[in-house]
């Protein structure tokens, strides 16, 4: 009885090898690297200096845009980012590239998150992207700023003419993660690099499904109501864009 | 300053965290990903009563948290932070905080390890920035030696520093009063107190459950809206229909926590139970269901039951040693309530 188990264990195991070593021997894996970059009035975004202007004439700078993006998939196949969940992409910095490897093939679309789940909004002290030292967790009511957005306007009514949006919330009304699909032809050849360039239009910030006025809304620093009103143009704010865009 | 070899492969020892009997489990496993050791615990001890955590030196954790009053704020109905700015809520007592799931009086905060973050970076209570705090500690030996000690190795970050708050803080357990004496077995109320104790469940203890004397839930207890116009819970989750809600706070050790309530506004246990029987504002819509019933306190049930709620006072937590500052502390103002058992 304790030979056929052994043997069975024993057959069971060698099948299960090659198994491995037959999946492994197919799938080839190539690159991908993805680059976020950002642009106002289709100019690549400056920070602090360039004026630029929403479509409702109102005329503003930039000083602060960052958010956090994650859950990145190809069609179907999830995209692992290593260490960490999450990536803060900041827009001051020269370069935003995620790389991650996966499968060959001829993909249609890229799907990502941006937000943070509501299992790490409460899940305490954490590291890296999420390390609360990145300035992006509200100390005072517990939860992850996805997207923070500053800057100046004359039409501001808020002290100094400032742009104050800090946009997050993770309970169920107030949740403002939000999945982005992007759709286009990928190619990935193994063992070979392929770049995909995500395009966060600011302009489509201030005026898709909701329109908003930095007159009116100046200021948003809490879940609720405007966030959700300024999060539901997160959808309309990226486009695959092309190689051509050059800093 | 030098770590040896050995100092930096010993292994922290695990410290276990003990249910009093009877009670129940805490519903969130804070300890799952913040392995409770004795490294950990001294390490959160130490920067509980560690001043320089704040912008200018003089306000520790443990300055609004005071040991002899069971880790609240004596004699304070707002507590007092850098340059003597007045916070809008009371400090509360930190006891049992391992059973809670919200914390602060409206449940703004999801996790005991996020929660310092917020005392540390208020203008209004310690005023520092996060980055500036992990300046001072990477710069002072004892605390490389101690994350060092706590974690295995010398790196000080963020979540090290939070998880060993969350490490000692949690381990504030209060489960030594005369009432839990007389629940083991070990003594005996008096007629006064037992008596005390009968008004108690029928007119408290639906919201402030034993054995922890509260159910951790929101609810309103029928005050005013106060000149800071703070609505509680609602601020927090936008409905309307938890206007005024506040945590419900553990009666433990309450006569060493006054003043009381989340702005501090009722000095004395007897005003508490005059709120409760005469002031309570029924013209609230949100008032919680249980009261909606008057409650009926004689004068002579009044005092038994504050007679009662003495019994849970623990003097052994308020004295244990393994709370207390090593050395130094900040507090300014040492003075000591009578102890009654
Ligand atoms: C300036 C006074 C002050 C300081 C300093 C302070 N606290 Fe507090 N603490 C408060 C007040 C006030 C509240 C209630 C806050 C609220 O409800 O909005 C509170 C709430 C808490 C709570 C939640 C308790 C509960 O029952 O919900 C914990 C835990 C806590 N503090 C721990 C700390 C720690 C750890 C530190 C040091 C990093 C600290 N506090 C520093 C005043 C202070
Ligand atoms: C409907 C639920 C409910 C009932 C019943 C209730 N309480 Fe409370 N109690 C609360 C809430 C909520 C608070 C906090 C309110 C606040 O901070 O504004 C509170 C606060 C208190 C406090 C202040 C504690 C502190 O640390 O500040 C005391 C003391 C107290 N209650 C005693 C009693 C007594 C005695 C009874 C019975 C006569 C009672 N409560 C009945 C909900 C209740």
């Amino acid at each position: 009885m304790l030979k056929k188990t052994i043997v069975f264990t024993g057959i069971f195991w060698w099948l299960l090898m090659m198994a491995v070593i037959i999946v492994n021997a197919q799938t080839k894996l190539g690159t991908v690297v993805i680059h976020f970059s950002h642009t106002a009035n289709q100019q690549p975004l400056q920070f602090n200096d360039s004026v630029y202007a929403n479509d409702f004439g109102e005329r503003y700078t930039i000083s602060k845009l960052k958010y956090y993006v994650g859950a990145f998939k190809l069609d179907e196949k999830n995209l692992s980012l290593g260490f960490d969940k999450y990536v803060l992409v900041d827009a001051n910095q020269t370069e935003n590239k995620i790389i991650a490897q996966l499968p060959e093939g001829n993909y249609h679309s890229i799907q990502f998150k941006l937000g943070v789940d509501s299992t790490d909004n409460c899940s305490g002290a954490q590291t890296g992207a999420l390390d609360p030292l990145n300035s992006m967790f509200w100390t005072w009511n517990s939860g992850y700023i996805f997207l923070k957005l500053e800057g100046n306007s004359s039409a501001s009514t808020a002290p100094d003419g400032r742009i104050e949006h800090h946009i997050g919330g993770y309970k169920d009304s107030m949740n403002v993660a939000s999945t982005i699909r992007l759709a286009d032809n990928i190619a990935i050849e193994a063992g070979k690099a392929k770049d995909i360039y995500i395009s966060f239009n600011l302009d489509r910030y201030w005026n898709a499904a909701s329109k908003i006025k930095i007159k009116e809304t100046p200021v948003c620093m809490s879940p609720g109501f405007l966030a959700k009103t300024i999060a539901a143009n997160f959808n309309a704010i990226f486009s695959i864009g092309s190689k051509t865009i050059t800093y | 300053m030098y770590i040896s070899a050995k100092d930096e492969h010993h292994q922290p020892s695990p410290l276990k965290f003990d249910i009093p009997k009877g009670w129940p489990k805490p519903s969130k496993n804070i300890f799952a990903k913040n392995k409770l050791t004795e490294e950990g615990f001294q390490l959160g001890r130490k920067l509980f009563y560690d001043g320089n955590l704040s912008a200018d030196g003089e306000v520790s954790c443990a300055s609004c948290h005071q040991q002899f009053a069971a880790f609240a704020n004596y004699d304070h109905d707002l507590s007092h932070g850098v340059n003597n700015a007045l916070s809008i809520r009371n400090a509360p007592a930190l006891i049992n905080v391992a059973w809670m799931d919200l914390l602060h009086w409206d449940g703004a905060i999801n996790h005991l390890e996020v929660q310092p973050l917020a005392p540390l970076t208020n203008p209004i209570e310690m005023g520092e920035s996060l980055e500036n705090v992990l300046k001072k500690l990477k710069k002072d030996t004892a605390y490389i030696r101690m994350f060092t000690a706590a974690f295995g190795d010398a790196e000080i970050n963020s979540q090290r520093m939070l998880k060993a708050m969350a490490q000692f803080v949690s381990s504030l357990v209060s489960s030594n009063s005369k009432y839990d004496k007389v629940m083991r077995g070990e003594a005996q109320f008096t007629d006064y107190e037992q008596r005390g104790y009968e008004t108690f469940k029928r007119n408290c203890n639906g919201c402030h459950k034993e054995p922890l004397f509260t159910d951790n839930r929101m609810r309103n207890n029928g005050q005013h809206l106060n000149k800071k116009l703070d609505i509680g819970f609602q601020a927090i989750s936008l409905r309307s229909e938890d206007s005024l809600k506040f945590k419900v706070p553990t009666l433990r050790n309450v006569q060493l926590t006054f003043p009381y309530m989340h702005d501090g506004h009722i000095y004395s246990l007897f005003q508490v139970i005059d709120h409760y029987s005469k002031n309570i504002d029924t013209t609230q819509t949100r008032l919680d269901p249980i009261l909606k019933k008057k409650i009926n306190i004689s004068n002579k049930e009044r005092i038994e039951l504050v007679y009662f709620l003495y019994t849970l006072t623990d003097s052994s937590f308020v004295r244990n040693n393994r709370f207390a500052a090593d050395h130094i502390t900040t507090i300014k103002n040492p003075h000591h309530p009578q102890l009654v058992n």
